[in-house]
């Protein structure tokens, strides 16, 4: 029995039944042996592990060490990749409610168009244009969620569908010319230089990743998406609707795409059809590494930062390395399925079976 | 008998310590219709499974089909097939969306012509045959889902015997092909079956009606705690012989006890209440008491706690909550009503298997920990430590997934979750399945300490055993209905079972 914390507990749990009444079975058993204690702390460290030894490796490795470790090649890296650890963060949020969600990379590139356009070629103002780019992305998200929370299609069939759909429409809507021309520089200006010494897309970066930690960590939102994704059954036997749930989480993840696409325009200063639905997998492919650590088993906010930087850093010293243009989409898909396979076994220990 | 086609004898089965089914025989003759009876744990469906090969007996019997014997422990799903045993589950596995021609083919595998491709014509044309032979009034390419469930039952059974050259050959097992079918449908597949036996088919025949068994089977043979108390013709037996034989003793009363005063003022009352399965059940809850709910599987005992709590839509009827009239729209409504759901279905509806135990636990008062703009998690684990001490989780702590745990404690973190609402009203769906004794005492004790403190119980469970023990009033549901009701010096495990079987109120 703890003490010391009933004054706070004492609201939350009748005091009628205190501790009248105990369990007739003895609650101690033999400890654990240290090597199973320790197994919870190297599975939650392994990619932070890993991580940091990939860098070791290329910062001492002859072809790589001259410029891997290098202010400039560590700027470039976290500037490049705010966008994909924007779209991982989005991804991750239907997939705590149990869904996939394939189309946040399209999302991204429709966003960028949605913002440039608006800008560039209607000549709206720059807040608005934004606005614009991050609605489209809600409505891409109410689109999914109402096909896989009212009329049931299968998360992956539906945002598949609307991924294809959506490329579909940006390439009908700019006939695939690239938009350059006429950016206001106000955007641009995001995605460019530094503050503090790191690059500003960091800050954008910083400011989504707390708000994703935020939602589903500290509020009762979050908790009950997890719970949805755990068990939708048991969900709804304590009073949560789950249609509701899962609709509203297609929501944010195309609404946080949508911030990842105007971000991508700063970041690019030309909005380019074509390169949005490669976000998805590298995106997905941070998300499911980041479920294998810091809280194994679970999508969560530091772990997918971590699965990105991890992703990134290993094409990134590949790439120095001189290694040749297959290695990257290989390692991508090997990566993807590595953290599917891992975070799916963690997963299912976890659930006890 | 004549000519015994399927002999089995010495059939045991233990899981780990316990003991399921003791030194079980059964023979049955060529061309009857041999019924097997028990009820809830006699072991019935244990040795329906030994036979079909779903679970391996224990070394020491034998089985034989045509003479032809088997050690028991070598018996195998394969084995059964190949002696011509066809088994047709409860629910039968035919695919609604297929058409009956597919379905049958299923069983058989599909004409082909000489590319491999299916013969879509010479498909059509055996199934033709396969209909005609066995009755069933459908063409070969009706989907499935456009018959009646009583035709598709048929069908499956089709599907099973299609390879029997002869009716006189094989033995065509049914387990409760009736639980599913609504009233009107039993009696279109007992005609059909009625016409397969006097084409000489052998059928054996499990059931938890007693009128279909008096009125279709020759022979009848009865389990009791694991063991097999007998086999009689079933020619001159009555209902209540029945039932004797499947309680042990003899049926002295039938009805019960006339009402006493209930205790506490009524928490909780149903009026007329029509939905799933059930035909207008009324029943009175009082404060304080532990309601049973006894009844047969199918009898809509799972679908009354649903309906209450608003995850089953309801046609008609009426809920007072202390007297005052209540509208649940969904569980959301019954829980702020006051009321909570321990479900059956512990893996898919009771636990979030991956989540902490902690998170288990807060599960129904998350809202109460979001103070200033944040979940308060220290206040959140302390609580739950608190209430893993008190339930006696084990391990004892918050930490774990709940999917970890054993069935006893994953069944205390669902009880505690709704116990620290201080429910008004408590519905126990089978809440010591799969629990081991001890948990199993722990868990009466805090629901018995929950009603002391004015909690009205209403508790659902096939352990008519544990009811006895556990309930003050107990209502049997019979066919969606209240049937009788039984008050505590009178609660006994025969009586419910007595009570759960009668189709037809005997007179005293």
């Amino acid at each position: 029995m703890t003490t010391g914390s009933t004054q706070e507990t004492s609201e939350q749990v009748p005091a009628t039944d205190s501790d009248a009444i105990r369990s007739e079975t003895p609650v101690t058993g033999p400890p654990a042996p240290w090597t199973a204690r320790a197994m919870p702390f190297v599975e939650r460290y392994a990619l932070l592990i890993l991580f940091l030894l990939l860098c070791l490796f290329f910062s001492v490795y002859e072809p790589t060490s001259g410029t891997f470790a290098s202010s400039a090649n560590w700027r470039n890296i976290l500037g490049n990749e705010a966008v994909i650890a924007i779209t991982a963060l989005a991804s991750i949020i239907p997939l705590t409610c149990g869904q996939f969600d394939l189309s946040v990379g399209s999302v991204v590139g429709l966003s960028s168009i949605v913002t440039a356009s608006a800008a560039a070629e209607h000549d709206l103002p720059v807040a608005v244009a934004i606005g614009l780019g991050v609605l489209s992305g809600c409505l891409v998200g109410l689109f999914n969620g109402v096909l896989v929370a009212r009329i049931g299609v299968n998360a992956l069939i539906a945002t598949l569908g609307t991924a294809t759909l959506v490329a579909g429409l940006i390439s009908l809507y700019t006939a695939n010319q690239v938009i350059s021309i006429g950016i206001p520089e106000s955007i641009t200006a995001l995605g460019s230089g530094t503050w503090l010494g790191l690059p500003r897309t960091v800050f954008t970066l910083a400011v989504v990743a707390f708000a994703v930690w935020y939602v589903l960590t500290q509020t009762p939102y979050g908790r009950y998406l997890t719970s949805v994704g755990v068990s939708p059954g048991s969900a709804r036997l304590v009073g949560l609707r789950v249609d509701r749930y899962v609709l509203s989480s297609f929501v944010l993840s195309g609404g946080l795409a949508g911030v990842a696409g105007v971000l991508l325009l700063a970041r690019a200063g030309t909005a380019n059809p074509a390169v949005g639905p490669g976000f998805t997998l590298a995106a997905l492919s941070a998300a499911f590494l980041g479920a294998t650590a810091i809280k194994p088993g679970t999508f969560n906010v530091v772990g997918t930062l971590l699965g990105v930087l991890f992703v990134a850093v290993s094409v990134n010293g590949l790439v120095l390395a001189g290694a040749a243009d297959w290695v990257q989409p290989t390692f991508n898909g090997a990566a993807l399925i590595i953290a599917v396979a891992l975070s799916t076994a963690i997963a299912r220990r976890r659930a006890g079976r | 008998m004549p000519d015994v086609v399927l002999h089995a004898s010495g059939l045991s089965k233990t899981f780990g310590p316990t003991t399921v089914l003791t030194d079980a025989s059964l023979a049955v003759g060529r061309g009857e219709v041999h019924a097997l009876l028990g009820g809830n744990g006699s072991g019935k469906s244990t040795l329906v499974k030994l036979l079909a090969g779903v679970h391996r007996a224990d070394p020491g019997g034998t089985i034989s089909v045509g003479g032809a014997s088997t050690p028991a422990e070598r018996w195998s799903a394969e084995v059964a097939r190949q002696h011509g045993l066809h088994f047709v589950h409860q629910d039968p596995a035919v695919f609604p969306a297929l058409s009956v021609a597919e379905n049958i083919a299923i069983g058989h595998g599909f004409v082909t012509g000489r590319t491999g491709r299916i013969d879509r014509r010479a498909t059509r044309r055996r199934t033709a045959e396969v209909l005609e032979r066995f009755s069933i009034p459908a063409t070969p390419d009706m989907p499935v889902a456009a018959l009646r469930p009583a035709d598709r039952v048929m069908v499956a059974i089709a599907r099973a015997l299609q390879d029997q050259e002869d009716a006189h050959d094989g033995v065509l097992v049914l387990d409760e092909p009736t639980a599913s079918l609504p009233a009107w449908e039993v009696e279109v597949l007992l005609t059909a079956l009625r016409r397969y036996a006097e084409a000489g088919q052998t059928i054996v025949y499990v059931s938890h009606r007693l009128g279909e068994v008096l009125g279709l089977a020759d022979t009848v043979t009865v389990l009791r705690d694991g063991h097999v108390v007998g086999s009689r013709a079933v020619s001159g037996m009555t209902e209540s012989g029945l039932v004797e034989m499947i309680v042990g003793r003899p049926l002295d009363r039938v009805f019960p006890e006339p009402r006493t005063a209930p205790p506490g003022e009524v928490a909780l009352s149903v009026r007329g209440l029509v939905a799933g399965p059930l035909r207008g059940v009324d029943l009175e809850l009082h404060r304080g008491e532990v309601l049973g709910v006894a009844g047969l599987l199918g009898s809509g005992r799972t679908e009354l706690l649903h309906a209450l709590f608003g995850d089953l839509p309801t046609t008609s009827g009426e809920l007072l909550l202390d007297g005052r009239p209540l509208r649940v729209r969904g569980p959301r409504e019954a829980m702020r009503a006051g009321l909570a759901l321990v479900p059956e279905d512990r893996g898919a509806e009771g636990l979030f298997a991956g989540m902490s135990v902690r998170a288990n636990l807060s599960a129904t008062v998350v809202p109460s920990y979001w103070r200033r703009g944040r979940l308060r998690h220290r206040a959140e684990r302390d609580d739950a430590r608190r209430l893993v001490h008190r339930y006696g989780v084990k391990p004892a702590s918050d930490l774990p997934p709940a999917g970890t745990l054993s069935g006893g404690n994953q069944q205390k973190v669902v009880l505690g979750r709704w116990l620290r609402r201080e429910p008004a009203v408590l519905l126990l769906d089978e809440p010591t399945q799969g629990v081991d004794v001890n948990a199993r005492a722990d868990i009466y004790t805090h629901v018995r300490a929950a009603a002391d403190r004015g909690t009205a119980v209403l508790l659902v469970t096939s352990d008519f055993e544990e009811m006895a023990h556990v309930a003050d009033r107990v209502v049997v549901l019979r066919e969606g209905r209240v049937a009788a009701e039984l008050r505590a010096p009178d609660i006994t495990a025969d009586r419910l079972t007595e009570l759960s079987y009668l189709t037809a109120e005997v007179p005293a």
